[in-house]
């Protein structure tokens, strides 16, 4: 029993307190109690010629008894490779220019060396300014191909710390805080979260809080929305706060069977552009740019969603299928369905899953803008905010080891597919692929045990 | 203008879609939980319930970084957990 109670993460510190009520009435299974469980995770991320990422994960749990569990996670996070830039492709050669780090010594302006199929170039601060010199990549895209940020580089480290509180035994409060640091950009977060028992322990109603601040620090500042770009001096950071309330219903329907419904609302306000990407700015007929924007998205959002998870335990095997429906005062929508199917051997798994996206494009994003018609309030061609599809196919295998160690290894392939080619292109842009695939394959190996 | 009111409308009307949805969604577990008295499992009958693989976030870590990637590529977060992705990836 203590081992089920401490097969929880530090991450949702209120879904921890949910299931740890739920699990408090299970079967005395363990006869040995364990106080501490650790949960290690490697991720292997590689997209087709563009972003390959490295993520080792590790969270440790210790029960103190009597229901207070105390929570640690870490994560570091190497991102490289390529990410789109948000422009369009052109018949012609195109050029850009990206900050790519800060000097403190000033120096006049010259090419100084290669770097990642992009040029180096260093830019003094004006006469009299107190800034840094900047580094900026200068990158050109040959005809025809998609631009791409050839040099992006990054790592994140990240901590998590989490509570869990009895305050009645049929009652938990959950506490947790999450930092996280890179190279731009600083996240901190604190969440509060309720959890009550009803019905033997067959029903839990949960109620959660999470209040999140981030600053961006885009190296060589914030540039300005819609302004042109450059590798010049830019804005100061820019910072947002965003409240997230979930409220969420666990039901034991029977001895097999566990539902699960989540009703999220979160609201957000502050800097939610991203400083890096770009619009092309195309001429009416012919489709060839003639200048690059960077992009603006309105500063609040708020987003909601409904999650409903079910979990059936055959007589061995066990599925689990989850579904959601987003929606947000960006337009932008998506409804999520994931299945997992885990054939149940002795002393292993093997665990096929599927998950389907299908997402409608937020109001504002642009494939790209036109010069003769006049801007909009906001745009962003970031495909992320795009109409697509995206579908996740993998399988996973775990072994256990002895009573309390488990290693797992994952590996799932993703593909997401967007309109490649919209309605109403002009000129040039008609023959290009405005939407590239993006594929990638995931490998992740786990091992958790308790002692 | 013409054009930005009628998106405002269809907006508007499409809140009051999701939120019947949603409500109508709520009220039905509600009452299909309330209605049924012989849902759950009795103590005696808790043993798969115990086991590791019918928690709902049995494996946290693997969430994490599944949501990780998911909110680095797409343009919608959260539902299981909290929707913010403290990270600049998106």
């Amino acid at each position: 029993m203590q081992l089920t109670r401490l097969n929880r993460g530090v991450q949702p510190a209120l879904a921890a307190a949910t299931a740890s009520l739920l699990a408090n009435c299970g079967a005395h299974a363990e006869d040995e109690a364990e106080n501490a469980f650790v949960d290690s995770g490697l991720l292997f991320y590689q997209e087709s010629d563009r972003v390959r990422a490295i993520e080792p994960n590790l969270n440790f749990n210790y029960d103190f008894g009597g229901g207070e569990l105390l929570s640690l996670g870490f994560v570091a996070d190497s991102v490289t490779g390529a990410t789109p830039l948000g422009a369009v492709a052109a018949p012609v050669k195109q050029t850009f220019i990206r900050p790519i780090s800060v000097k403190s010594n000033s120096s006049t302006q010259t090419v100084t060396s290669a770097s990642g199929g992009a040029t180096v170039v260093t830019i003094p601060p004006p006469p009299g300014s107190p800034a840094a010199t900047i580094v900026a990549a200068s990158t050109t895209v040959g005809a025809n191909r998609l631009p791409l940020d050839q040099g992006f580089n990054d790592t994140r480290y990240a901590g998590t710390l989490g509570w869990v509180e009895p305050i009645t035994p049929d009652l938990k409060l959950s506490l947790g805080g999450a930092y996280s640091s890179e190279q731009d950009y600083r996240s901190l977060s604190g969440n509060l979260g309720l959890a009550q028992d009803f019905n033997a322990h067959n029903t839990t109603v949960s109620l959660g809080v999470n209040y999140e601040n981030d600053r961006s620090s885009p190296i060589g500042g914030t540039p300005t929305p819609f302004a042109s770009m450059s590798g010049s001096w830019k804005n100061g950071n820019r910072s947002k706060d965003e409240i997230n309330a979930l409220v969420g219903l666990t039901q034991v329907m029977s001895r097999r069977w566990l539902t699960s419904f989540n009703y999220s609302y979160a609201w957000s306000n502050g800097y939610q552009t991203d400083p890096y990407k770009l619009v092309s700015v195309v001429d009416g007929t012919t489709g060839l740019p003639g200048d690059y924007l960077y992009e603006n998205r309105p500063d609040k959002r708020r987003k909601q969603s409904v999650f409903w998870e079910n979990r059936i335990h055959l007589p061995s095997d066990v599925v689990d299928v989850s579904m959601r429906y987003y929606w947000d005062d960006w337009s932008l929508r998506s409804f999520t369905i994931e299945g997992r199917y885990r054939f149940v051997f002795d002393g292993y798994y093997a665990e096929p899953l599927v998950r389907w996206y299908r997402q409608e494009a937020a109001s504002f994003f642009r494939y790209y803008l036109v010069q003769s018609q006049a801007l909009p309030q906001y745009a962003s061609a970031d495909t992320r905010l795009g109409n697509f599809d995206a579908t996740t196919a993998g399988v996973k295998f775990g072994l256990q080891l002895d009573k309390s160690s488990e290693l797992n290894l994952r590996v799932a392939y993703y593909l997401q597919q967007g309109d490649n080619h919209p309605a109403g292109a002009v000129g040039q842009l008609k023959n290009q692929n405005l939407f590239p695939d993006l594929d990638a394959v995931s490998v992740v190996v786990g091992y958790s045990f308790a002692f | 203008m013409k054009h930005n009111s009628a998106n405002c409308s269809t907006r508007r009307a499409s809140c009051r879609c999701e939120r019947r949805a949603g409500a109508a969604l709520g009220a039905a577990i509600l009452l299909a939980l309330g209605g049924c008295s012989s849902i759950g499992a009795k103590p005696w009958e808790r043993d798969l319930m115990a086991q590791k693989v019918m928690q709902l976030d049995a494996y946290p870590l693997e969430s994490a970084m599944d949501q990780h990637i998911y909110f680095s590529k797409e343009g919608s977060s959260g539902g299981r957990t909290y929707a913010g992705g403290g990270c600049g990836c998106n």
